[in-house]
């Protein structure tokens, strides 16, 4: 546990570090939701869009660095075991989310006055499964891509599609009826409606059910196809 | 005490023989240099030590339990240092040794580890910005954090300076006089005979000599253990 405490905490100051992961996820959705004019309806949105900027975006090429440089490798020199080091690079992608996440929402409320989410703790599951959810979909990605560079060039050209179909950038309403059919079947348009819900104040299950279904499937093949070097 | 028992070792990758039936035994204490040609099989003899790879054929033994098996609890013991690996680039070199101390049960004060290899005028300098030699001085250092039994170093001191270098052999003496087993890969005969008690010479995936630097230089009517390689590699080709 201690080893792991200290793991969660080393990746998560490498992550505040990254001058890129700093920047998209705590300055860039604040500057998306001026240029919105604090629009309180787009918040939930971009909490999906954070945490899978993160998620997809900087996780595979993280992982797929530790594999190729040989990090993964080093560890499985030591007592613990190299999975630790993935669940400390989760623990604190979740983390880093959460951060930018309450920045936006504190934004939200205290420049913009928009109302205070509807249903708190609805809206903390949903942020916990919206962000394992996208990591589980970054961690299939740094398993079936082997290099760093490959494994960050297919997490960017898989989440940014995403953020706009999904509705997490722009609302799905705005989109011609084609493409808002795809985002029906997108991982993260369940996300963006489970923050939806709890921020308005409504709700729902089954969004969350599905969440945690990928979750599962996600990981099950990522722990199948992960090679360690 | 024997620390390592390796008998009749076999590793192939596809139809290369990398190792190719390794016999060989380190007594507790005892400094143990591997030195051979590149690709000769040393480094996949030495990941088979610490359970990073597991053998085709044959047994290994350190500290009397099977690596491939009990790694993560024979880790607790050996410390590593790897002929290639690395760190995550902006890591600081105060934070990966508090970091890895955290890993093993009882270690060494990683403050301790870090005085002792000169590391504390580049504590806050970040992994990538870190030299070669520099990498290595660290890389040698977290293999001792967890104060370990056995020290199994692959290319001990490729990429360091002729300071660093005598500095590295000094310390190294320095966990022959506590009683850690060293076993280093060394391609400096300069080196393997300052610090090594024994030698096991590689050829092609096996062992072509082996004995105190002293008894192979005899054996080979040579004048020294780098002319005694020529003599065992040309002999063997
Ligand atoms: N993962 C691998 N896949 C395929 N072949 C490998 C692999 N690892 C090592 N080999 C081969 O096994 C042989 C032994 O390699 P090894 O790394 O053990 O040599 P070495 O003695 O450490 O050499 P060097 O002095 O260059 O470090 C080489 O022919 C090498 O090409
Ligand atoms: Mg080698």
């Amino acid at each position: 546990m201690k080893a792991f405490t200290a793991l969660a905490a080393t990746e998560l100051r490498l992550l505040f570090r990254d001058p890129a992961s700093l920047f998209f996820m705590m300055a860039f959705p604040l500057m998306l939701l001026v240029l919105k004019r604090g629009d309180s309806g787009a918040v939930p949105g971009y909490v999906a869009m954070i945490v899978a900027i993160g998620g997809m975006g900087a996780l595979p090429g993280i992982v797929a660095s530790y594999r190729e440089r040989k990090v993964l490798k080093r560890l499985a020199a030591t007592p613990i075991s190299p999975v630790l080091l993935l669940g400390a690079q989760l623990v604190a992608q979740v983390a880093a989310g959460l951060a930018g996440s309450v920045l936006l929402v504190v934004a939200a409320i205290t420049v913009f006055g928009a109302e205070a989410p509807g249903n708190v703790l609805m809206l903390a599951v949903a942020f916990l499964l919206c962000s394992v959810m996208v990591c589980s979909l970054g961690f299939v990605i740094a398993a079936v891509v082997r290099n760093t560079r490959g494994a960050s060039l297919i997490g960017m050209l898989v989440m940014f599609p995403m953020i706009f179909l999904a509705g997490a950038a722009v609302p799905r309403t705005a989109l011609p009826d084609s493409l808002r059919r795809i985002g029906d079947f997108l991982p993260l348009t369940p996300g963006v409606e489970a923050l939806g819900d709890a921020w308005s104040g409504t709700a729902a299950v089954f969004p969350l059910l599905i969440l945690a279904g990928i979750i599962v499937a996600a990981t099950a093949v990522a722990a199948a196809l992960f090679r360690w070097e | 005490m024997e620390a390592i028992e390796v008998t009749d070792l076999r590793k192939t990758y596809g139809s290369t023989r990398a190792v190719d039936g390794v016999t060989f035994t380190v007594r507790a204490g005892e400094t143990f240099g591997l030195v051979g040609h590149n690709g000769a099989g040393k480094t996949t003899t030495v990941e088979c030590l610490i359970g990073l790879k597991r053998p085709d054929a044959g047994t290994v033994r350190v500290l009397g339990e099977d690596p491939a098996r009990r790694r993560q609890a024979l880790a607790q013991r050996i410390g590593a240092q790897l002929q290639e690996s690395s760190l995550p680039e902006r890591i600081k070199v105060a934070e990966a040794l508090r970091m890895f101390g955290t890993f093993y049960r009882k270690g060494a004060d990683w403050r301790q580890v870090m005085e002792r290899w000169s590391l504390q005028p580049l504590a806050r300098k970040a992994f990538g910005d870190l030299s070669g030699g520099q990498k290595q001085r660290l890389m040698l250092a977290l293999a001792l954090v967890g104060d370990p039994e056995v020290v199994v170093l692959d290319e001990l001191t490729t990429g360091l300076d002729p300071i660093a270098r005598r500095e590295t052999w000094r310390l190294v003496g320095d966990l022959k006089a506590v009683g850690t087993t060293v076993v280093l890969v060394s391609h400096y005969f300069d080196e393997t005979e300052a610090l090594c008690d024994r030698v096991a010479v590689f050829a092609r995936g096996r062992v072509v000599a082996m004995g105190t630097p002293d008894d192979i230089v005899a054996r080979t009517g040579t004048a020294s253990l780098e002319e005694a390689y020529f003599a065992l590699e040309g002999a063997d080709r």
